[in-house]
């Protein structure tokens, strides 16, 4: 039997301290009746207030599990972080901006962010997938602090432009971004495959040990470790048939890597 | 305060305490034969009561710490633990909070930690630390081994004038005793090499490792510290080392123990697995360690700690910083190094030890199977180097493998890598250790070896440093496999850890925080030459340095509340 049940929280004060909504998602809340959303308290700072302090919540049907599950957060959410976090299943749907750490350790289900994001999109994503309709800040799919292991699995896609650092120690999954890239978009990745649509600032794929990045647009400035492995027309990568003609580096060498990056020709015809 | 534990089961090796039901008295801080009728009682009918445990070996404090911690942020988000109104809040698995570590160790009932490295130049940073880890007191040791003093010293062969910088050195580091790391080969480092071996000098120097240990060990034995030399030989972590080891121990099997102390051995070796390699490379390693057992079963000037490996994902930290470059090279993995001047280097990598990879399954059968092959308990400590083999929680894991061979056979046939079968003797060895064997390795052999009288006992006048399990050792089989979980379970939470006659742990909770005492030798009768030995080397110590001599030193005030041994070397 087909179920669903849909959850929309409709913000009605803002707060300039972050909420954070790690606990607010499918897996936790499917069995959640209206009234359990008005008993919760939601993380703040270093305490805890009342959901109901800053948002109307709305609970329709009824669910099995968070596969049934549908999220909807209308207004603006620019300070919630930690929405859809480490979720395995289920839908959430942000009408407006998101904080930090939006779809972070994300195992499975769907996130899709109406609006920019903060940093930390996806970090140490393993499934499911993020659309992002505009923007993205720094580190989106990358690994966290300190961490060597990055975004391993599931899919990215930025409508619009993504910051610094994309996918920082990736080592599998796919991130397509269609507006521009800032610098070292796929530093130190080891697998995966990156598409950015937009021009790319500088110095993709430092110290990328395998994987596959993609630049569309003109990127400003390559690193040395790059090995012109010539031009080839229509490339099929990974099963993504491109059109056009694609120059084709191998890198990064100064860790004897094996990781292809792909500039479209008739962008980027200084490097012919 | 006082207080009576009725009707444990007490283990206490040093009184010859095996499994009798008993009560322990406790009054003003120390055990006692008769207390009061306002003693409180505590309950601990059928439950297992040991002295609190004592660390002979683990990095808890200082630079390296520090640096392990803005290094691998990503540690710390394993182990978080929110505050109470008690506790401050926990963070780290490998290198945890200063305050982390301290509540860790209490939980499974320890009272006494040793820091197992501290450079004199960042001496203050480590007692910084101790200030900041609460319930364990910690006797630091202080590394001598590549220091440019030393060596020089060594060089002129002046035993006197040596004995007078140790002695100096210890007052002005407030340590406890005496640490040398890769003789030689640190020091090395510093032109990017390496020693190999116990006769290959350091560079510009002609001197040898086996010339520092020696000399140190004679050193050590001259002033009558505490503890004895704690060495870390040469050729850390290479296949093929365990001639080096042998070689190191045997250097000093001539040298005469001081007869005012209370230890038996002149050298300890520290994480013994690490040094117990057979093989030429990787590709043929074979456990080393029946020669090194066999070796320190015929010789009682030795005894070790072993440095068990756990199977974690962990740091290590060294001063055997060409060793951390090579672990590097292995990995791959991010590394940090630092130069300690005219003292020492460090280095530091991430590491994960996998049953399931070859090298890692080996470096566990040999740890294990130096906890069995050693046929004297008193000679072999628990250790794994924390968190250089695995973080120190991890020592109740290792007490369940010591305690049932078959839960070891369980896991050689299912868990971990042939090569733990097939490069060393562990599946033969049947030996399982009984509560008086796990007593003796985590209390009662290292308070001994350290020389520390009045811990690592329950005899009256020693501290009320207690640890009660809550576990039924006469209605117990720990041999059984299945029940390692349960010793893993019970020995990580004590029923009461007891700090100095006080309560601060109690179901596996803490009750109380009290500050660390700090643990410091304090060598008198050396005066007049310490003062010589200071005029001779400060040209050399201002020109070198980077810090005035007046800074140098670590002030009382870094190390409050602390217990000064008075050692009178005249004596």
């Amino acid at each position: 039997m087909f179920r669903l049940k849909t959850i929309t929280l409709t913000l009605k004060k803002f707060s300039s301290i972050a909420l954070e909504f790690e606990e607010l998602i499918p897996d936790t809340v499917y069995n959640w009746s209206k009234e359990d959303f008005e008993n919760y308290q939601v993380p703040i700072g270093n305490t805890r207030f009342p959901l109901t302090n800053y948002f109307d919540i709305e609970v329709e049907g009824d669910a099995e599990g968070p596969e049934d599950v549908k999220m909807i957060l209308d207004g603006d959410m620019s300070r919630v972080k930690y929405i859809g976090y480490r979720m395995t299943a289920g839908e959430i749907i942000v009408n407006g901006d998101a904080d930090l750490q939006a779809g972070a350790e994300m195992i499975g289900g769907s996130l899709k962010i109406n609006g920019n994001a903060e940093s930390y999109v996806g970090r140490e994503m393993r499934g499911g997938s993020i659309e992002v309709m505009g923007n993205v800040r720094e580190y989106c799919g990358t690994s966290y602090i300190g961490e060597w292991r990055g975004m391993s699995g599931g899919v990215i896609k930025v409508h619009g432009n993504a910051g610094k650092q994309l996918a920082d120690c990736m080592s599998g999954g796919e991130i397509y971004i269609g507006g521009s890239c800032d610098i070292l978009a796929g530093i130190h990745m080891t697998k995966g495959y990156i598409e950015i649509g937009g021009d790319v600032t500088r110095w993709p794929g430092g110290q990328m040990k395998n994987g596959t990045i993609v630049i569309k647009g003109k990127l400003s400035s390559l690193l040395e470790g790059f090995k012109n492995e010539g031009i080839f027309v229509d490339p099929d990568i990974e099963g993504k048939q491109l059109t056009g003609k694609y120059i084709k580096y191998k890198g990064d060498i100064g860790v004897n890597g094996k990781g292809s990056l792909w500039l479209n020709a008739e962008k980027n015809r200084n490097l012919l | 305060m006082e207080y009576i534990l009725k009707n444990g089961i007490v283990y206490d090796p040093t009184h010859n305490v095996t499994g009798d039901r008993k009560d322990v008295m406790i009054k003003d801080g120390k055990i006692v034969d008769n207390v009061s009728s306002d003693a409180k009682v505590l309950d601990v009918t059928d439950k297992l009561v040991m002295a609190a445990g004592v660390d002979v070996h683990a990095h808890i404090a200082g630079p390296k710490l520090c640096v392990g911690r803005l290094y691998r942020p990503e540690d710390s988000r394993a182990g978080v633990v929110p505050k109470t109104d008690i506790t401050r809040a926990e963070t780290g698995f490998s290198i945890p909070s200063c305050s982390a570590t301290g509540y860790r160790y209490s939980r499974m009932g320890y009272g006494t930690v040793t820091e197992a490295a501290v450079p004199p130049l960042e001496a203050k940073h480590t007692h910084e630390e101790i200030m900041a880890i609460p319930n364990i007191d910690v006797s630091p040791l202080a590394l001598f081994g590549n220091n440019w003093f030393v060596l020089q010293f060594v060089k002129k062969n002046d035993l006197e004038g040596l004995a007078a910088f140790v002695s100096a050195w210890l007052k002005l580091s407030k340590c406890y005793g005496m640490k040398v790391v890769n003789p030689c080969g640190s020091e090395a480092w510093g032109w990017g090499m390496n020693v190999h071996g116990i006769d290959d000098p350091a560079p510009h120097w002609d001197v040898t490792g086996r010339e520092v240990v020696r000399a140190l060990t004679q050193v050590n034995e001259m002033l009558g510290l505490p503890h004895s030399m704690h060495v870390h030989p040469n050729d850390l972590g290479h296949p093929g080392n365990y001639p080096t080891t042998i070689g190191t121990l045997d250097a000093v099997k001539d040298v005469k123990k001081n007869p005012n102390v209370i230890r038996d051995q002149t050298i300890h070796c520290t994480h013994l697995q690490f040094h117990c390699y057979g093989g030429t490379s990787w590709r043929d390693a074979k456990s080393g360690a029946a020669p090194v057992a066999d070796y320190i079963n015929k010789n009682k000037h030795v005894t070790c700690d072993v440095g068990q490996v756990t199977f974690d994902e962990t740091t290590t930290m060294t001063a055997d910083a060409p060793m951390e470059y090579d672990l590097y090279k292995l990995s791959g993995l991010k590394w940090a190094n630092k130069d300690i001047e005219l003292e020492t280097a460090s280095g530091l990598i991430p590491i994960i030890y996998s049953p399931k990879a070859p090298v890692n399954a080996l470096q566990w059968a040999i740890g294990l199977e130096l906890f069995l092959l050693i046929n004297d308990p008193w000679q072999v400590v628990l250790t794994t180097d924390s968190p250089n083999a695995g973080p120190f929680i991890r020592y109740p894991r290792i007490m369940s493998w010591l305690m049932s061979s078959d839960r070891r056979t369980e896991m050689l046939e299912n868990e971990v890598h042939k090569w733990a079968t097939k490069r060393t003797d562990l599946a033969s060895l049947d030996r399982v250790y009984d509560w008086s064997d796990i007593a003796t390795v985590t209390r009662s052999a290292p308070a001994k070896i350290l020389g520390l009288e009045q811990r690592g006992h329950l005899g009256v006048g020693a501290n009320a440093d207690v640890a009660v399990y809550d576990i039924e050792p006469e209605n117990f089989d720990a041999t059984k496999a299945s029940n390692a979980s349960v010793i893993e379970d019970v020995m990580g939470r004590a029923a009461y850890t007891i700090k100095d006659g006080e309560i601060v742990v109690k179901d596996g909770k803490i009750v109380k925080v009290v500050p660390s005492r700090h643990m410091w030798t304090n060598v008198t009768g050396f005066e007049e030459q310490e003062k010589k030995v200071l005029e001779d080397i400060m040209p050399m110590f201002n020109r070198y340095y980077t810090v005035k001599f007046e800074n140098y030193k670590v002030f009382d005030h870094y190390i409050d509340p602390a217990i000064e041994f008075k050692i009178d070397a005249g004596k």
